[in-house]
């Protein structure tokens, strides 16, 4: 007996020495995550799976370590005969196990859990360092056609400023396998022509690296495009890393389509048309860029694009606060901010600090508008906002760590406190509310251990000033040049609303692991937008000046394939307010909006409820079958822009078609008395921007040759050309 | 050879006759085809690894070089059924290959289990699990002579483990001043008097998860098993050590488990949401309570013998009559999984403790809570820290005389009258306490914990 207790001393000496080397959250939790434990499909689920649950991607450690060890003792733990543990009987297949063997009993995975259970399973709460930052090496991948296999390497470091290999417990995947893959070992494979990025993810951080794949051929050669401004330089560089060669310079009739549609929302008429054709000054298109900036349709345009973002609707039903009078309140300010070139960081920060009516007060109405509810939802709120002025999705970190990205539900939860206080007071009438923010509000909880969180703007080191309206202290957080989240996301969207793509897609998801397609154009757009003084206009001027904004669409050899980096101008179909717009201005229909005056423009066109605005709401019949956003949440995906049957036959027999037919143009042209040869090129003009081709026109004249005074035939040529894709396209 | 090796080649069905029914198992028409497809090549009539042939009935019982392969009645203890259900690979039969299927696996347990017959008309080899488990007479009641103490149990050879086992099951006879303690594959032994330990009963189905005595204190029930491998429940004669009776095969251990005063029933459940309830004289399921929607935690008879209390994960408690399984009551008030209950002595109170940290005296014969306590066990709260801490109730046990003792996560026993009033309290240093007994004539206090010890306290202050 004695020397069974001196055997135990020493043994436990032993692993007593060995025992310093693991601890559950440093070396437990990873491989609970690369073994996918933890992921959504499995125990990670918010039920967990077949009783068992574990926080998603390990968000919560001290919740893990007491479901593995102390929920059901002795069961999935077992510090008696450590190889029984269920954990690890379940992990390696011995058992029934409806996810599989996750690891074999000779790996390291094996190894590490059984000598951590061998030690007591003990708890290391507060003891061990944090991982602060993970790196990826190479950063930048090059591969020239079949090349051989690359292995990445990931390192952590931690609070302690310790560093450490953790390829073997990262998790890895690709944005792009037809370019390049990346195996579970972190071995990345090139594919295909293209570039992309491979990522690893280890503890709460997600890191990429660039991989480009060049064919195999050499013989590539730069054409040497001339360069109109910053952003050519940019973009070429980009395409001369990828071996792609620019389209051609459009022509002036593409073009001047091109701007109007994308500056005022309409193509040009036949006049404004001729006119262009005629100018002969060198600059022509940066003067007609100019003049379009200060239209007033441009005013509309954009207006109507920022009241979409902001969910702008009037409604009938008090409770939602989003009475008719407060939609148009904060419509005619949006206008008005637009239209005298308001800085858009201050058109920002008023709207973010604003308090009072919200039928007198316009921009008071963001926090009625954002989210439509009876009650005002800080966190519903928070996340909007984040995702409309940051373009970063918070909202997953309500209940768990980013998965994709930085952020955690710290971050969440702070920036959720800066809208707990927020208050709608009933006002002198039903529709009124008074709109404001309560000092010292109780802040948000964490949801996992109940901690008030002081508001703290997003990656911040510290809370917020709090002797001042915890909004100001946002507001000039959030549009302070130093903010480069917030003019990188402005920037972006700016841009996607030219090239009908973002730098980074979909706009409102910026995030470590969906990069932009062109960093360092990215950045420079941000930068300049922050020189210019936010002026929104003058950044646009720069987009439409540059050369690869007045790209052909019409692709050459090398960039056939090419979606992403802007080496060619994109097809895409119209917005369905712009279409109708283009309709109405082609036919000079006097179309009615519902509950709008005579002469309302689609754009400027938004809905007008009795009722409730909190659902999906279009109200007109092509906006909906067009897809324009319904506004029934913040996503930039409520905009539709996929071909569906009903558009077909909408442009083909639908009643809108037929109006506008029918509003009296083709009357009106036939009276002019021109002749059938004029009358078709305007119509051409008019629809497409461009004269019609010899064989068009002698097509045409074949079916007008019978009588000249026949309004019919026009009429029909009209419907054919309304009914072409090159019309209902910006090309 | 050219011929036998193309058959070999070739993929054998094994053709098993559909699922063996009660004791039909047999070596000529189940055992064999499983033994030809895995084990003949290398041990048959051809090979004898270790100098054992699978091959006939006779070869099989004579064993290898290291003895019988087959234990009737023990299929645990049996060689052959060790080797083909070893979690190492490396120890594991057929060698190099994948595990054995479940079907395959379970036929020959049964086959073991129920007394390795070599035909339909063999006579069973086991000594279990037939008619040899009598219920004494007037088992329910104190007995008649002295109570129930072990006399020279025979040492066992205690398995090695890397630390002690938590305290998963305890129980305290209610006449003799005995302990049953649960350990790794073996049950302790304390006499609560001296408090020291004075043997033990070996368990190599694997980990005791509940212990229980019989009314009289002469039986002692353990149940258990390995976790997602096998489970069953073993009665022990508590004088002699002998085994009694194996009842049960579960796909996972068994959790919960009681012996009727009687005798004559033994109810179990587990992770199969069913509770089983077998007849002890000859081991067949009398019938079985499929309500429950999640793991069974706790079962228990009345000490009058009418009812059956099971309580589950997901905090459903029911109270049936445990003569036919008709149901009685659903004591529907626990919002989390129920940890324990425990009957008064005169069959009109059932006390239950969950997860929700709630403790709840029932009426058990208006189905009402007559004492509900939502919070006894209330855990110290650190500074800083915020949010649900862990209160649960994990173990609760009536003294003869009614009084309760009580312990959970808030790491304290406690100790309450009749009425519910708090008496005393007990602070567990550094561990959980996991489990709670009164000795027999109630002036001893013991509470297991989650490392594996046994603390003993004096009732009277």
């Amino acid at each position: 007996m004695v020397r069974r207790a001196i055997l135990l001393l020493l043994l436990a000496t032993v692993q007593g020495q060995a025992a310093d080397g693991l601890s559950f959250r440093r070396d437990v939790m990873p491989i609970l995550f690369r073994a996918g434990c933890n992921q959504g499909t499995c125990h990670g689920s918010s039920r967990g799976k077949d009783g068992f649950s574990l926080s998603l991607f390990g968000y919560n450690p001290k919740g893990d370590y007491f479901r593995l060890t102390r929920e059901i003792i002795g069961r999935r733990v077992n510090v008696a005969a450590p190889e029984e543990s269920l954990l690890l009987l379940k992990a390696t297949g011995a058992v029934p196990h409806t996810g599989g063997a996750r690891f074999s009993r000779d790996s390291e995975y094996y190894k590490t859990l059984v000598e951590w259970i061998r030690q007591g399973a003990p708890d290391d709460a507060g003891q061990v360092p944090e991982a602060v930052e993970i790196t990826l090496s190479p950063t930048h991948l090059l591969f020239q056609g079949q090349a051989k296999p690359v292995q990445t390497t990931v390192m952590a470091r931690y609070s302690d400023g310790t560093k450490r290999d953790v390829t073997s417990l990262a998790l890895f995947y690709s944005n792009n396998p037809d370019t390049a893959t990346i195996d579970k070992n972190g071995l990345v494979q090139a594919v295909g022509r293209g570039d992309g990025y491979v990522f690893a993810r280890f503890s709460r951080f997600t890191i990429g690296s660039e991989v480009i794949v060049l064919p195999p051929a050499a013989g590539y050669k730069w054409s040497k495009p001339p360069v109109h401004n910053y952003i050519d330089t940019l973009v070429h560089d980009r395409l001369q890393k990828l071996q792609l060669l620019p389209s051609a310079l459009a022509d002036d009739d593409t073009f001047i389509r091109r701007v109007y549609l994308d500056l005022t929302g309409a193509p040009p008429n036949s006049e404004q048309y001729r006119r262009f054709a005629k100018d002969t000054h060198a600059k022509k298109r940066a003067r007609l860029i100019d003049d379009l900036l200060r239209s007033p349709e441009f005013t509309d345009l954009s207006t109507g694009l920022w009241a979409e973002s902001v969910r702008l609707m009037g409604g009938g039903y008090t409770p939602t606060a989003t009475d008719l009078k407060a939609a148009e309140a904060y419509y005619q300010w949006i206008r008005k901010q637009i239209s005298q070139n308001r800085p858009f960081d201050e058109f920002v920060y008023d709207q973010v600090t604003a308090s009072g009516s919200n039928l007198r007060d316009g921009p008071t109405n963001l926090y009625t508008m954002l989210v439509h509810d009876v009650r005002f939802k800080p966190k519903a709120f928070a996340a909007d906002f984040s995702q409309l002025f940051l373009g970063i999705q918070i909202q997953c970190a309500e209940c768990h760590n980013h998965p994709f990205d930085r952020w955690t539900m710290d971050d969440y939860y702070g920036f959720v406190s800066f809208f707990t206080g927020i208050t709608r007071k009933p006002g002198a009438e039903p529709r009124e509310f008074y709109i404001f923010n309560k000092r010292r509000a109780a802040p948000s909880r964490h949801k996992v251990d109940g901690r008030p969180m002081v508001a703290t703007v997003l990656g911040g080191e510290g809370p917020a000033a709090a002797d001042l309206d915890s909004r100001v202290a946002l507001a000039r957080w959030l549009t302070s040049p130093q903010n480069g989240l917030f003019a990188r996301n402005i920037a972006n969207r700016l841009w996607a609303r030219f090239f009908h793509r973002g730098l980074v897609e979909p706009v409102d998801d910026l995030r470590i692991s969906n990069p932009p397609t062109n960093g360092p154009l990215l950045e420079e757009l941000a930068r300049r937008f922050v020189k210019y003084g936010f002026d929104q206009r003058a950044l646009i001027r720069d987009i439409c000046n540059s050369r690869t904004y007045q790209l052909a669409s019409k692709p050459n050899a090398t960039n056939k394939l090419d979606d992403r980096q802007f080496s060619r101008a994109r097809l895409r179909r119209l917005r369905a307010d712009v279409l109708l717009d283009s309709i109405i201005k082609v036919t000079e229909w006097d179309r009615p909006f519902r509950n709008f005056p005579k002469g309302t423009r689609a754009v400027q066109f938004y809905p007008r409820t009795p009722g409730d605005t909190s659902q999906p709401l279009w109200f007109d019949d092509f906006l909906k079958t067009f897809g324009r956003s319904s506004r029934n949440s913040i996503c930039s995906c409520e905009t539709r822009g996929e071909p569906t049957l009903s558009q077909t036959l909408h442009m083909v027999v639908g009643k809108n078609i037929t109006n506008a037919i029918n509003a009296g143009l083709v009357t009106r042209l036939l009276e002019r008395g021109d002749g059938p040869r004029a009358l078709i090129e305007e119509l051409f003009i008019r629809c497409l921007s461009r004269k019609p081709t010899a064989e068009e026109m002698a097509a045409m004249l074949e079916l007008v040759a019978e009588d000249v005074k026949e309004k019919a035939p026009y009429e029909d040529i009209l419907w054919s050309l309304l009914n072409s894709t090159e019309f209902s396209f910006n090309h | 050879m050219v011929a036998a090796t193309i058959l070999l080649a070739t993929p054998v069905k094994v053709v098993v006759a559909d699922k063996p029914k009660g004791d039909a198992v047999t070596f000529k028409d189940h055992v064999k085809p499983i033994l030809r497809q895995y084990c003949l090549k290398c041990h048959g009539n051809d090979e004898q690894n270790a100098d054992l042939n699978l091959q006939t009935y006779q070869t099989l019982l004579k064993g290898g070089s290291g003895g019988a392969v087959v234990k009737p009645g023990r299929p645990e203890a049996s060689v052959l059924f060790q080797a083909i259900t070893a979690t190492d690979d490396a120890a594991r039969m057929p060698p190099k290959s994948p595990p054995i299927p479940r079907k395959h696996v379970q036929v020959i347990r049964r086959w073991i289990a129920t007394g390795l017959r070599e035909t339909s008309v063999s006579k069973s080899l086991s000594p279990a699990s037939t008619i040899t488990f009598n219920p004494s007479a007037n088992a329910a009641k104190k007995p008649s002579g002295p109570p129930a103490m072990p006399v020279g149990l025979s040492v066992i050879k205690r398995p090695a483990t890397s630390r002690r086992l938590p305290v998963l099951a305890m129980a305290a006879s209610p006449w003799a001043p005995l302990l049953a303690v649960s350990a790794y594959q073996h049950v302790r032994l304390f006499d609560i008097t001296t408090r020291k330990e004075i043997g033990s009963l070996p368990f190599p189905e694997g980990v005791p998860y509940m212990l229980r005595f019989s009314r009289n204190g002469g039986v002692l029930l353990v149940a258990g098993g390995k976790p997602v491998q096998v489970g069953s429940v073993v009665l022990f004669d508590v004088r002699t050590g002998k085994r009694l009776a194996q009842l049960g095969d579960e796909l996972d251990a068994v959790m919960a488990a009681d012996i009727s005063p009687d005798q004559r029933l033994v109810a179990l459940g587990g992770s199969g949401r069913t509770v089983k309830v077998y007849s002890t004289a000859d081991a067949r399921l009398r019938y079985k309570l499929t309500r429950h929607t999640d793991w069974i935690t706790s079962l228990a008879f009345s000490p009058d013998g009418k009812q059956l209390a099971s309580g589950d994960r997901a905090g459903g408690l029911h109270l049936w009559d445990a003569g036919k399984g008709g149901l009685l009551f659903s004591l529907a008030s626990h919002q989390a999984s129920v940890r324990t209950i425990s009957w008064r002595s005169d069959s009109k109170v059932l006390a239950s403790g969950g997860e929700d940290g709630r403790l709840i005296w029932w009426n058990t014969e208006s189905g009402f809570s007559s004492i509900s306590n939502s919070n006894p066990h209330p855990p110290q709260r650190p500074s800083g820290v915020y949010g649900k801490l862990p209160n649960g109730v994990l173990a609760a046990r009536f003294g003869s005389d009614g009084s309760l003792f009580t312990c959970g996560r808030d790491s304290h026993a406690r100790f309450w009258n009749v009425s519910g009033k708090q008496l005393r309290t007990f602070k567990v240093e550094a561990a959980i306490p996991t489990q709670v007994a009164i000795s027999h004539d109630g002036k001893t206090l013991v509470a297991g914990d989650s490392t594996g010890h046994v603390h003993f306290w004096t009732r009277a202050k």
